[in-house]
């Protein structure tokens, strides 16, 4: 089968590529080559200094303050994809299995609760997990004793909002991956034989991965920038990598530093994401190889 | 006759308020090759998912191998199936699909790989394939790996669902011919859901015609084609021509037949070629093509003969079909002539055409 190679010497998929290559490079690698440059800069009585030094990068990698916050947002990050998954699953899984007369509507409802504002979602939990809030007044009334629940304003907290704001996300791609899983393949997996537990690992599971493991992406990277959630419902006591960020930027006025941790949690999400993609796939068989 | 491998009397499938399936029965003997046959929506894959164990018969009474299979759920069945789009498994390879029923029954991996490579063999499949996905392979390839799967474990029926209807004709072709010798070599009972039953009459010994829900007719490939049940039956296949007559009961349990728009004698039918299921309907004369010609000067006292104009000529090579319109017919009378150098009439040409009522088949609407 003769294959048609795409090389950079054809002119029309030059041109055809440039409008995305320059979107990528104004938003995307312009802005991050500037964050970079900026590292080597100083700043002094709230001015930038044009010096190029290594003064921020010794600071970081003398300070162990700032890796303990890294190294938290990243284990936060990777919890949150574990229970995300976890959740988002069974709920996909469900979707387009058990509750198919009711699957429009359910969808729609997942889709309006993913369009509400993230900041009034979070808020709302204040109201949930306060001390005298709704969880706690249930608990209490099921005899669990008063203020079983004291969650608001510890990791737990944020970790919940988190799973409440990115779970939808590994829901929707999930999904998709079983939607187009095609059910004579599960009839056929009955068919020689298997049982139903046996044809979810065996057929279910491994041509749902795409979905599982994009999601899991999804989750992982926003969960390394997460805001609001630490600073509304973990209350500011354990801060994540953007709090740090944002402090460097606004509160301190330290432009390079900011920019410097920037390019660390950027560092560390790749290069966790480098790993378990190796992972992945050292696991998967190759698909490569040309048909005979 | 031996107790049948698949015994299935009086199914019945409803679908809320529709009714699939009105019915039906099918006896499959050992090593017999059965073919159920029609139109979309006549209920014939409804009846294979039924044998699978896909579904569930609303009513009626199915045995596989002498055992009830109510409740019996599809793994458990001694029944394997290919499918229509064939359902390979897209994340193993070729190998782990073959192998993958001998698997889940626990068969030691050595003796796993042994017979996936003979079922490899008895394919004429690339031992190299083992290894490859089954996207990397060609259709005819596919169609032999998920064949393999199935009967890589033995089992006691082989269902196919269309499984060819996605392949070019001249591939088909040859996969029927090795399907067909397949079924010689195993020995194995194949139950073949089609709409071709053209292919159909190639394959089985056996072919069960099916419409909305009911077995129209039961029998050999030769019963279906030489003696239909019915007009519909008999213009499921190749090209037909009906002439409506009237009939008279013949002493010997024939027919004497004649008609309106045809000169000739009034002629008497053997009963070997009178439909068993006759009925009290119009009754039609069925004629092949092959066995009407032109009639040039006086013809001979058994045949009728029709006036007509030729409507439109078709070349085929070894044969030449003409297309008669004859007044009082709503559909042209096709007719094919052997193949020659000349043509026998042009288009708007006059023409006389006749054939031997003796020799074609009474049957009802």
């Amino acid at each position: 089968m003769k294959s048609q190679r795409k090389t950079w010497n054809d002119p029309v998929l030059v041109a055809a590529v440039m409008p995305l290559a320059l979107v990528m490079l104004v938003f995307f690698l312009i802005p991050l080559a500037m964050t970079v440059v900026l590292t080597f800069q100083t700043t002094q009585y709230y001015r930038l200094n044009w010096t190029w030094d290594l003064k921020i990068w010794t600071e970081i990698f003398s300070k162990p303050h700032y890796w303990t916050i890294m190294l938290r947002t990243v284990g936060m990050a990777l919890i949150c994809v574990a229970i995300s998954v976890v959740i988002a699953y069974p709920a996909a899984y469900a979707l387009t299995t058990r509750l198919k007369t009711y699957n429009t509507q359910i969808q729609i409802l997942i889709i309006f609760a993913f369009l509400t504002d993230a900041v009034l979602k979070t808020f709302g939990w204040i109201l949930v997990l306060d001390r005298n809030g709704v969880a706690n007044w249930l608990l209490s009334y099921l005899g669990f004793g008063p203020e079983a629940l004291d969650i608001l304003f510890t990791p737990t907290g944020t970790m919940i909002g988190m799973v409440y704001n990115l779970a939808v996300y590994p829901m929707f791609t999930i999904y998709l991956s079983l939607a187009r899983l095609d059910r004579d393949l599960i009839l056929a997996s009955y068919d020689a034989g298997a049982s139903r537990i046996r044809t979810f690992f065996e057929v279910t599971l491994p041509l749902s991965k795409p979905g599982l493991y994009s999601g899991a992406v999804l989750v992982f990277v926003l969960s390394l920038g997460a805001f609001l959630e630490p600073k509304v419902l973990g209350g500011g006591t354990s801060p994540l990598a953007s709090e740090l960020i944002r402090q460097s930027f606004e509160t301190r006025v330290n432009w390079p530093l900011g920019a410097a941790l920037t390019i660390v949690l950027i560092a560390i999400g790749a290069l966790t994401l480098a790993l378990a993609a190796g992972f992945v796939f050292r696991r998967t068989p190759s698909r490569r190889g040309e048909p005979a | 006759m031996a107790t049948p491998i698949i015994d299935a009397s009086q199914i019945i499938k409803d679908y809320g308020r529709v009714r699939a399936l009105h019915g039906v029965s099918l006896e499959v003997g050992a090593g017999e090759f059965v073919a159920l046959v029609g139109p979309s929506g006549c209920g014939k894959t409804t009846l294979l998912k039924i044998l699978a164990g896909f579904e569930e018969a609303t009513d009626g009474l199915l045995e596989i191998e002498g055992r009830d299979m109510r409740g019996v759920p599809a793994a458990q069945r001694p029944t394997r199936m290919v499918f229509q789009k064939l359902a390979l498994f897209p994340h193993k390879t070729v190998a782990q699909n073959i192998g993958f029923p001998l698997k889940l029954q626990k068969v030691d991996p050595a003796e796993i790989d042994r017979r996936v490579r003979s079922m490899l063999e008895l394919m004429h499949l690339n031992i190299a394939y083992l290894d490859r996905f089954p996207a990397q392979l060609s259709g005819g390839e596919q169609q032999r790996v998920a064949l393999a799967r199935a009967l890589v474990s033995q089992p006691g029926v082989l269902l196919l669902d269309e499984p060819m209807s996605a392949l070019d004709a001249k591939l088909k072709k040859s996969l029927q011919a090795e399907l067909k010798k397949l079924h010689r070599e195993i020995g194995t009972s194949f139950v073949l859901v089609t709409h071709d039953l053209e292919e159909a009459m190639m394959l089985a010994d056996k072919i069960c015609v099916m419409r909305s829900g009911h077995v129209v007719q039961t029998g050999t490939p030769t019963d279906i084609y030489y003696r239909p049940a019915n007009m519909f039956v008999a213009g499921f296949i190749g090209e037909t021509n009906f002439l409506p007559v009237d009939v008279a009961p013949a002493g010997n349990g024939g027919m004497t037949v004649s008609s309106s728009l045809a000169s000739g004698a009034p002629a008497v039918i053997a009963p070997g070629n009178v439909s068993e299921f006759l009925g009290a309907g119009s009754k039609s004369l069925l004629i092949r093509p092959e066995s009407i010609t032109f009639v040039k000067g006086e013809p001979g006292p058994e045949t009728w003969t029709l006036s007509g104009v030729v409507d439109e000529y078709f070349i085929k090579g070894s044969s030449t079909q003409y297309r008669i319109r004859v007044a009082g017919l709503e559909a042209p009378v096709v007719m094919d002539l052997p193949g020659s150098f000349e043509l026998a009439a042009d288009v708007d040409q006059e023409v006389r055409i006749g054939f031997e009522p003796a020799r074609a088949f009474l049957l009802s609407e």
